[in-house]
């Protein structure tokens, strides 16, 4: 199965151009959307989700016409949206279950089986009897994963999910992910480099609503090699390196400021050439234009 | 510091447009409502003596405003405004910022409370400005006096300043305490069952004036100290900041000033952060375990999903059921529930009490009197839950989730919807049960939870309504609070502007249920049940359209806007849903069409207005003929065919009509009801003498004829008539009672009547000036020659002969006044044939129902109840009174014309009892289900009361009968209740009369401050019940108590004698009162004066009293009393005469067993004393220690402060101000 996004674009009623002129071709595995905030990412998303309309373009996953066939899309389609709650007071058995309803299990045991199942699954069945609404910010998001896991979805979106977590929880929802990604779609959009790096066969990195680069993460490490350059420089000197060359980052370091710089050959003598990292891919890209 | 953050907020408040939204819903309102008052609308006109724009008129509208669900939306409102005054900033979470900021407490406190204050002011102003420039628009008309700015100032700074100061610091406190509004919003609810036990335990009149003081926002104490206002006090007078409303303000105040301080003293800015919790529990947040081992993916079992149309369904009412849950185990529901249910428990003490005899809590009353409160609750809760659950998946972010999911829009709107639905059911049925244990608690063991289950139905339905209407809204509002006041407008708003308007038809009156009838025990919920299947399937279909044109836009994900929600919502309006769409369309148009069709095509559908017009023209068309003489009904033969299940009456009937002037009379006037679609079809109107009709006008209802050869004078002629009634469909709003399934009852009305009728003419004199027609007295003077030709119960009629036959089903006992001669069955009906044995008034009545009887007999005389089976708890009593009041009757006034007394029930469709010759129609809410305490001496047994009344009617309306003028209802009401006084007094004794006078006396002072036209002398009385009855009883006992009861007998008994059964001219009220005053001494002279030529009001009052043991073991009372005597104008304008008059002074002690059984206190002096000075010092020796003393204890004079009479010993009496017209308390 394969998701088509053709020539999709949306404009926010205040103008914001959030879409423009988006096409992708995703197949199996892990799809990485790399972005800073406010790139589009959610927009493309939710867009991809059927949770918004877009001005125009056509978007298809297999055979089944995103934008015209919402309920087959839903039937098929696992959703971890950025920003999401859960009702007050309820247990995450009961939630899951509630959700496993909506999605249209209704055989009483085959509900429970999967719904025990995937609290396993995401270890949380010993806290299943615990109300949602206090677990913490992992456990929530392990939780959204196993909601979005019901009913053996064919496309898996997951909007920014390790914000927030720390390195362990983050390591876990990433070997979650990437057992999910040997099975199905799955889309992950992020602005943590690493996560991409670690998990995606494919990624695109997005800005202000277009793609500026796709590819493998290899490919694109590939395609700044020898392009990167370092200094250490006074606090007072960064408006003037900025004016004169591609600063794409820079970093406190003892101090001092270590800038990295994108230029084809040595941009000055004490500059250092350094490792393209994926960092840096990404850093290069959204600053070029 | 307090500077700038008031400012600071000041302005942001007014920056922002809600604060402008409130003011305008305030605004818009009283401007409806002063243009109303100013006469603006295009409506029916009454008369009034009272301006609109005085102080007591203002102070009424904000007090109004206040009231019942229209408070609870001033509450919601003063919540908005002020509850988060400090609590926003919690909740945007910019607390840190500013509570680091170098700020003092006092300045952040009440800079934030005061800015809010201010607004809440400024947004209140609005119901003053607002009735103000409505105000405006009567200017220089009789409706409006000069206007003042005090009279809109002065009640908004008595009223609504001390009550927003209030309310707003409780609410600014608890939801800073709390941090969160819903503890505020639930207070809200508290206030309103406290406005509603407050002002249902003021109905008990002992507690009045503690009710006054302690109802927070001052209604009960306006209504306290003006209570007794005449038209002029309410014209003239400023709100006197003074007695229980001074009280009443002072402890609300302080109330409010001292929670002010308290919360000053308790906030803190590091308190804040740590919320006070009384419902809420916090959470505690669960920790992941460790440990991470699971078994790869492809391990986890299969589950299918299944999508067909089955699953849909499941998945329906699975949700359903979780909506339901989740509303269920809210905090607000079960805090709902527990104060509807406390409320339905302390109203129902005071369940239909009537001169504080309270009734049996049968079922029907309990639905509708406690169970309407519970109501109030679940509307309330159907708008707060509607808002909830359309909003709550997007306010707790859960609206991508689930809307990423496979489930239809129809699946989520619906599951909320029926959720609802159920807990709406969930509380009806909490109501239901809670309605029964209230009946077991108070010893009624009747139970009829059928009929719980059919009325909680009902009630069901139109909530389903309503729910569906707030549900659709929600989804297309903006905002959640928007979406409560959108949803308030169908439900509460436009209802009382249409009503305003007189724009009645139900076809747009949101949630209309067609003609209402009152459930009856006799006749259940009757004929209506049809019509109002109809409009609630009308209604149902539209709120359907509603909420599928809502599923289109239901918002699903994060789209924002109807057009782009739309968008994104299409592709789910498929065909099943267009048909969807269409049916109900279609049926909503054709149950409207056929709504229309009946209403309005095959029943008249008039506005008042229009009515009024109708009347005019009739006036101006036949008014001519008023004075024409007219032949007269000797007697009356008629055969009455009742078809009580097809609500159908056929009579055939015919009068003997007779010359009884001395002219020959060529014309023959005959009326009847008329109208273009009307149920009764007048099929034959025809003079048996060669006549030929001039006028046929079936419209007005009014045939006339002129006969070849005039009637000579002392002929008669023979008038024969039929009649058929049918009515045909339903109409708009009421529906004929008159003819019922089971329980018919119609008088003569109905037949045709000969003459003008000066009935059907407009009565209010500013709408008769509207169409050029001369203002109309009331009723003819007392001495208008003319008018006392005709007695003032029939215009066409003396004395007549009476004889029918009326039958009715097989089942039902039909019943018309006299004799039965011949009863038979034939072809499956009942025929009754009653004769008359002695001449009548031309006043009778037919009644048919499934009876149960009763017999009795005294001396000669028959004594039958007919009443519905289940109603046998006063029938002993009814009987005795029946006996007791013969025995008293034809002792002091004569003997008995008749040789049977009956009394007949039937519905509550009107709840009075009705004396027509020997047969007594009492209504099933009247009497019937009174509970009489027989322990409590205290209490009025009303039911014996009533039957002693309406039997003394036999003498005094159906022997005496007065002229058509003013004061003829002196010798029928006034005397009927002097009867009836007598009768109770003989059983009960006089201190059972106390309460009871103190009642009356309370009645009259009361309607008099509602006198539309003109308050008149007793003996001027234009049919004014608080003047012939509750003013006459408290004269007529008064003057048994300076005449005595033997001689005041005598006199009536010997003008009773002399008038009974005289031909025209008829008695007047002048005849009687004259017959009063020979029998009274000369001394007393003045009293006939002040009683019933004049309105006379007294001032009596203590001003001082003490007592001194004495050496031989006495007490030695010195007792210091006033008296002022005042001569009141039509409107209540006093003007004071001296005083030379006897009134009583008595000293009490207190009575040793002080229990109910017995008289709460013992008589130890009770003398009448000359009060020839204003003020006079009394001394007394008494044998035992003295309780209480006054002037006038009994309430024999009409005191315009009866609560200054008596007072105990040890309390001070406060000085009475005769000048300003009130003392002050």
């Amino acid at each position: 199965m394969v998701l088509h996004i053709s020539n999709v674009s949306k404009t926010y009623a205040n103008g914001l151009k959030a879409l423009s002129n988006i096409n992708l071709r995703i197949e199996k595995g892990m799809f990485g959307l790399l972005g800073p905030n406010g790139a589009g990412k959610s927009t493309l998303m939710r867009t991809i989700a059927a949770l918004q309309e877009p001005d125009q373009g056509s978007i298809t996953l297999g055979n089944i016409d995103v934008l015209k066939q919402k309920t087959d899309l839903r039937k098929v389609l696992g959703y971890l949206p950025q920003d999401f709650g859960f009702y007050p007071k309820v247990s995450a058995m009961s939630l899951l279950d509630h959700f496993a309803v909506l999605k249209g299990i209704s055989h009483k045991g085959e509900r429970k089986e999967i719904v025990e199942a995937l609290l396993q699954q995401t270890n949380l069945y010993e806290a299943r009897k615990r109300n949602v609404s206090d677990y913490s910010g992992g456990m929530r998001q392990r939780f959204g994963i196993a909601q979005a896991l019901l009913g053996n979805p064919q496309l898996i979106i997951v909007d920014e999910p390790t914000a927030g977590l720390d390195p362990v929880e983050r390591n876990r929802f990433h070997n979650l992910l990437s057992e999910i990604g040997e099975q199905v779609i799955v889309i992950l959009s992020t602005h943590i480099v690493d996560d991409v790096k670690n998990l995606c066969r494919h990624m695109v990195v997005m800005n202000k609503g277009t793609i500026l680069l796709e590819g493998t993460p290899a490919e694109a490490q590939e395609s700044v090699r020898g392009r990167i350059w370092r200094k250490h420089i006074d606090k007072s000197e960064i408006n003037e390196y900025r004016s004169r060359v591609q600063v794409i980052s820079s970093y406190i370091s003892e101090g001092k400021i270590m800038i990295h710089v994108y230029a084809e050959e040595a941009p000055g003598t004490d500059f250092i050439p350094v490792e393209a990292g994926l960092e840096d891919v990404y850093f290069s890209t959204i600053t070029k234009n | 510091m307090f500077k700038e953050i008031f400012l600071f907020d000041l302005k942001q408040n007014f920056g922002k447009p809600s604060t402008y939204i409130f003011f305008g819903i305030f605004f818009l309102l009283t401007l409806i409502l002063g243009l109303s008052v100013a006469g603006v609308f295009d409506v029916a006109t009454g008369d009034s003596n009272i301006i609109g724009n005085s102080a007591h008129a203002v102070s009424g509208i904000i007090v109004g405003l206040n009231d019942n669900i229209l408070g609870l939306v001033n509450s919601v409102i003063l919540v908005a405004i002020m509850a988060t005054a400090i609590q926003k900033d919690y909740e945007y979470n910019i607390h840190p910022l500013i509570y680091t900021k170098p700020i003092t407490k006092e300045g952040y406190f009440f800079g934030r409370f005061f800015s809010a204050f201010l607004t809440a002011v400024f947004v209140f102003s609005a119901q003053v400005i607002g009735y103000y420039v409505g105000c405006l628009f009567g200017m220089d008309t009789p409706r409006m006096g000069t206007f003042t700015l005090m009279n809109y100032l002065q009640p908004f700074l008595i009223f609504s300043v001390p009550n927003i100061l209030l309310l707003g610091i409780i609410f600014f406190s608890v939801t800073t305490f709390t941090r969160n509004t819903l503890p505020a919003y639930l207070f809200c609810i508290v206030l309103l069952v406290v406005r509603t036990v407050s002002s249902n335990i003021t109905a008990d009149i002992e507690n009045k004036t503690l009710a006054a003081i302690l109802e927070p926002f001052g209604s009960e104490a306006l209504n306290h100290i003006t209570r007794y206002w005449t038209p002029d006090d309410q014209n003239t007078r400023m709100i006197p900041l003074q007695g229980s409303l001074l009280y009443n303000r002072i402890l609300w105040t302080g109330i409010a000033l001292l929670i002010t301080i308290l919360s000053y003293l308790k906030f803190s800015f590091t308190q804040f952060l740590n919320p006070v919790t009384f419902f809420f529990k916090r959470s505690k947040t669960a920790t992941a375990s460790q440990g991470y081992a699971h078994a790869p993916l492809s391990a986890l079992p299969v589950a299918t999903q299944r999508f067909s149309i089955k699953d849909n369904w499941k998945q329906l009412f699975y949700l359903s059921g979780f909506e339901f849950v989740k509303m269920t185990k809210s905090t607000f529901f079960i805090i709902i529930c527990a104060l509807g249910m406390a409320m339905m428990f302390i109203v129902a003490q005071y369940i239909g009490s009537m001169y504080a005899t309270e009734t049996y809590p049968v079922t029907y009353q309990i639905i509708e009197s406690v169970a309407s409160i519970f109501q109030l609750f679940i509307l309330i809760l159907v708008v707060f839950f509607s808002g909830n659950i359309i909003w709550r998946d997007r306010e707790q972010k859960m609206d991508e989730l689930i809307g990423s999911i496979p489930v239809s829009n129809t699946v989520l709107f619906f599951s909320k919807y029926i959720a609802l639905i159920y807990v709406v059911a969930v509380l009806l049925a909490v109501a239901s049960i809670t309605g029964m244990l209230i009946q077991v608690s108070m010893s009624y063991y009747h139970l009829e939870p059928l009929l719980y289950f059919k009325a909680g139905l009902r009630m069901l339905v139109g909530y389903t309504i309503t729910a569906g209407v707030c549900m659709a809204i929600q989804v297309f509002s903006p905002n959640k609070y928007l979406g409560f006041f959108l949803s308030l407008l169908p439900v509460l708003f436009i209802n009382i502007i249409f009503e305003l308007l007189e724009w009645r038809n139900n076809l747009y009156i949101f949630n209309s249920s067609g003609p209402g009838m009152a459930y009856s025990d006799m006749n259940g919920y009757g004929h209506t049940v049809k019509s109002w299947l109809i409009f609630k399937s009308y209604w149902l279909s539209i709120v359907l359209l509603l909420c599928l044109l809502a599923l289109m836009v239901l918002p699903r994900g994060k789209e924002k806007g109807l057009t782009a929600r739309f968008r994104l919502s299409k592709s789910s309006f498929r065909p099943v849903h267009k048909i969807a769409l269409a049916l109900c369309i279609l049926f909503a148009i054709s149950a409207g069409g056929y709504i229309h069709y009946n209403t309005h095509i095959l029943n008249r559908y008039v506005s008042p207005k229009q009515m009024e017009e109708e009347q005019a023209m009739f006036e101006k068309t036949y008014k001519r003929y008023e004075r024409t003489p007219q032949l007269r009904i000797v007697s009356s033969y008629i055969d009455v065919a009742i078809q009580p299940y097809k609500r159908e009456v056929q009579v055939e009937g015919f009068y003997y009509l007779k010359n009884k002037y001395n002219l020959p009379i060529d014309t023959l006037f005959v009326d009847y009801i008329g109208g273009e679609k009307t149920n009764y079809h007048y099929n034959t109107l025809q003079p048996l003498r060669e006549a030929r009709v001039i006028v046929d006008d079936k419209k007005s209802g009014v045939k006339m004829f002129v006969f070849d050869q005039p009637v000579l004078p002392g002929d008669s002629i023979r008038f024969n008539f039929n009649i058929y009634f049918k009515p045909k469909g339903f109409e708009n709003r009421g529906t004929e009672t008159e003819v019922v399934y089971n329980g018919t009852f119609f008088n003569n009305r109905v037949l045709p009547s000969i003459g003008y009728n000066p009935d059907s003419e407009i009565s209010a004199n500013r709408a008769r000036e509207k169409y050029g027609l001369p203002h109309k007295p009331r009723m003819a003077a007392v001495d208008d020659s003319v008018a006392l030709r005709d007695n003032y119960i029939s215009r066409d009629a003396d004395w007549i002969r009476f004889e029918t036959v009326v039958s009715t089903s097989d089942d039902q006992i039909a019943l018309a006044p006299g004799y039965l001669i011949k009863q038979w069955k034939k072809a499956g009906r009942n025929y009754f044939h009653y004769k008359m044995d002695s001449p009548i008034l031309n006043f009778y009545a037919y009644l048919s129902a499934r009876y149960e009887i009763k017999r009795d007999k005294w001396n000669d005389v028959n004594i039958e109840i007919y009443y519905h089976k289940g109603h046998e708890y006063n029938l002993e009593r009814m009987i005795r009174s029946i006996k007791k009041s013969l025995e008293y009757y034809t002792h002091h006034f004569g003997p008995y014309q008749h040789r049977q007394v009956r009394i007949l029930e039937f519905p509550r469709y009107a709840s009075f009892a009705q004396s027509f010759p020997n047969t007594i129609p009492y209504s099933e809410s009247v009497g019937f289900i009174a509970r009489v305490d027989d322990k409590d001496k205290t209490k009025i047994d009303v039911p014996f009361y009533i039957t002693a009344h309406e039997v003394a009617h036999q003498w005094w309306a159906h022997q005496v009968i007065g002229g058509n003028v003013q004061g003829s209802v002196l010798m029928s009401e006034t005397m009927s209740q002097y009867a009836a006084l007598m009768v109770m007094e003989k059983e009960y004794g006089y201190q059972a009369m106390k309460k009871f006078l103190k009642y009356e006396m309370d009645i009259y002072l009361k309607g008099r401050t509602l006198e539309a036209k003109k308050e008149v002398p007793l003996m001027l009385c234009e049919n004014q019940g608080y003047i012939h009855y509750n003013k006459g009883s408290v004269i007529m006992y008064a003057l048994k108590d300076y005449l005595g009861e033997e001689v005041l007998n005598s006199a009536v008994r010997t003008y009773l004698q002399k008038v009974k059964f005289q031909e025209p001219p008829y008695t007047n009220a002048i005849e009687f009162v004259h017959y009063l005053k020979e029998a009274t001494p000369d001394s007393l002279q003045y009293i006939i004066h002040d009683m019933f030529e004049t309105i006379t009001i007294y001032e009596n009052y203590v001003s001082d009293l003490s007592y001194k043991p004495t050496v031989d073991g006495k007490y030695k009372v010195r007792l210091a009393v006033g008296s002022a005597k005042f001569r009141s104008d039509s409107l209540g304008k006093n003007e004071q005469v001296p005083v030379a008059d006897y009134i009583d002074v008595g000293v009490f002690a207190r009575q040793q067993n002080n229990t109910a059984q017995s008289d709460p206190e013992k008589v130890l002096i009770l003398q009448k004393v000359r009060m020839d000075k204003p003020e006079k010092t009394f001394e007394f020796i008494v044998n035992e220690k003295p309780y209480s003393a006054g002037i006038d204890p009994y309430y024999k004079l009409i005191d315009r402060t009866p609560d200054n009479n008596t007072f105990t010993f040890g309390s001070k009496p406060p000085k009475v101000n005769i000048e300003s017209g009130r003392n002050k308390k």
